[in-house]
């Protein structure tokens, strides 16, 4: 029960400076929907081709406006020593990791929520009904990319060119994660339904649970003043 | 409370920035920790504070191995650090409600109100910390400490920002501390000032404790153990 109040109590912390500062969301918010405006201005697809680029090109609209989130997940801790503060407090370090994933979890949504349906008027996509499923497997996969992106970026908190080597580490280890949903996205796309997809499906869940799981167990050692 | 520290040693690299020390200090010890820059005065405070872990040696906080996972023994250490471990954009009441519930030692609003009282920030209580001076933030530091009740108090050259009447609240507060039985570690460049509140000096050089003595008076072993650390023609007596 501890480690939830803990938890609850920093993420409560987190969401108040953020609702002040408005930096993260705003500029996640701002960069995500650039990126399509980019997408839609440079490829010129026909319909029946969107269904293989549409999860891609998302996924890298996530994957980059979710990356400038992750490297300032930690600025209000970086300021005045905070980190130092709450690494003194007898909390349990791995409510901080859950605290911080959950943040960024919820600006990633609230960047999804907009991006997606903009997404689908921008390229003309006409399968409104399937947006119910490929949002609950976008969660999915973004639930991974906080959880990894959370523990990699307490990794490199001390590293100089941080936000350099910061995308340099996650990409590869998301890998899993990017695959699973593109091919779970492409068989909603086409057929409405996971269909044989569904194997990427446990996959997208098994490295949610075992990360999520690991990063809590691991933060006492990863964190450092 | 009781503080053991044995043959304690920090290593960053290759540089060893504290090597062998070992020191025991009993309830209401205020201990004044000297010595010149770089010889490890804020490496031994931060692994007294659980913040780093030694490269070798054992800290014993009441007869428990105190480590940097020892969830329960932290919320009994304080770091007084002037300045830092605050929220600029928070308010100077909602820190002090951020940390005294992450401490688990939730204050009603009268015992907050009361501590900001006391360190005279009352009146600012709804203001964000990065609008308050240095001098202020350390009060509010004093306010944070003044609340939680840490068994040992470590204390990083907290008199460079307060001023006179700021330097009198840090003071009372400590003398306070001492006798509810807190360890108080004071480590600063003002000997002078340090030396009015100690039981105890520890001098550091080079990474080795070089001094561990009690206050007497005179303290003629001082005087010459820490001579050599004054500005060139400065004497200091006790």
């Amino acid at each position: 029960m501890d480690f939830l109040n803990q938890t609850f109590l920093l993420l409560r912390k987190d969401l108040l400076l953020e609702m002040r500062r408005r930096e993260s969301l705003l500029t996640m918010f701002f960069f995500g929907t650039l990126l399509l405006f980019v997408f839609h201005f440079s490829f010129d697809l026909a319909p029946d081709r969107m269904v293989e680029m549409a999860p891609a090109l998302l996924w890298l609209a996530f994957l980059f406006t979710g990356t400038l989130g992750l490297a300032q997940l930690f600025e209000a801790e970086r300021g005045n020593h905070c980190l130092e503060a709450l690494l003194l407090s007898p909390m349990d370090r791995g409510a901080l990791f859950l605290a911080k994933t959950c943040f960024n979890l919820i600006l990633m949504v609230l960047v999804e929520i907009v991006v997606i349906p903009l997404f689908w008027i921008l390229f003309n996509l006409r399968s409104w009904d399937v947006i119910p499923n490929l949002f609950l497997v976008t969660l999915l996969g973004t639930v991974g990319f906080c959880v990894l992106g959370t523990l990699l970026s307490a990794v490199t908190l001390k590293a100089r060119a941080r936000e350099l080597l910061l995308p340099l580490v996650l990409f590869p280890l998301m890998i899993p994660v990017i695959l699973g949903t593109i091919r779970c996205m492409e068989a909603i796309l086409r057929a409405g339904e996971l269909g044989d997809a569904l194997p990427w499906l446990r996959l997208l869940v098994g490295f949610d649970v075992i990360f999520l799981t690991v990063g809590v167990l691991i933060f006492d050692w990863v964190i450092e003043v | 409370m009781r503080l053991t520290v044995r043959h304690l040693a920090k290593a960053y690299g290759l540089l060893w920035a504290l090597k062998d020390l070992s020191f025991d200090l009993p309830a209401g010890e205020v201990v004044a920790l000297l010595g010149p820059n770089g010889s490890g005065k804020t490496t031994l405070l931060k692994l007294l504070a659980g913040l780093i872990s030694p490269t070798a040696g054992e800290i014993v906080l009441d007869g428990s191995s105190f480590s940097r996972s020892a969830t329960v023994q932290r919320s009994a250490v304080g770091f007084l650090a002037p300045g830092d471990h605050l929220y600029e954009d928070l308010t100077v009441r909602e820190n002090l409600v951020f940390f005294t519930s992450l401490y688990q030692k939730n204050r009603a609003f009268a015992q907050i109100e009361g501590a900001l009282e006391e360190v005279g920030l009352k009146h600012r209580s709804e203001e964000y910390v990065a609008a308050l001076s240095s001098g202020m933030k350390c009060r509010l530091s004093i306010a944070k400490w003044k609340l939680l009740e840490p068994g040992l108090l470590l204390l990083d050259e907290p008199y460079g920002v307060l001023d006179g009447s700021g330097i009198d609240l840090l003071e009372s507060f400590l003398r306070a501390q001492r006798h509810k039985g807190s360890i108080v570690i004071l480590a600063s460049h003002h000997v002078a000032r340090v030396l009015t509140l100690c039981t105890r000096a520890v001098i550091l050089h080079q990474g080795r404790l070089t001094f561990n003595e009690a206050r007497q008076q005179p303290w003629d072993s001082f005087t010459r153990a820490f001579g050599e650390f004054l500005p060139h023609g400065e004497s200091w007596t006790s």
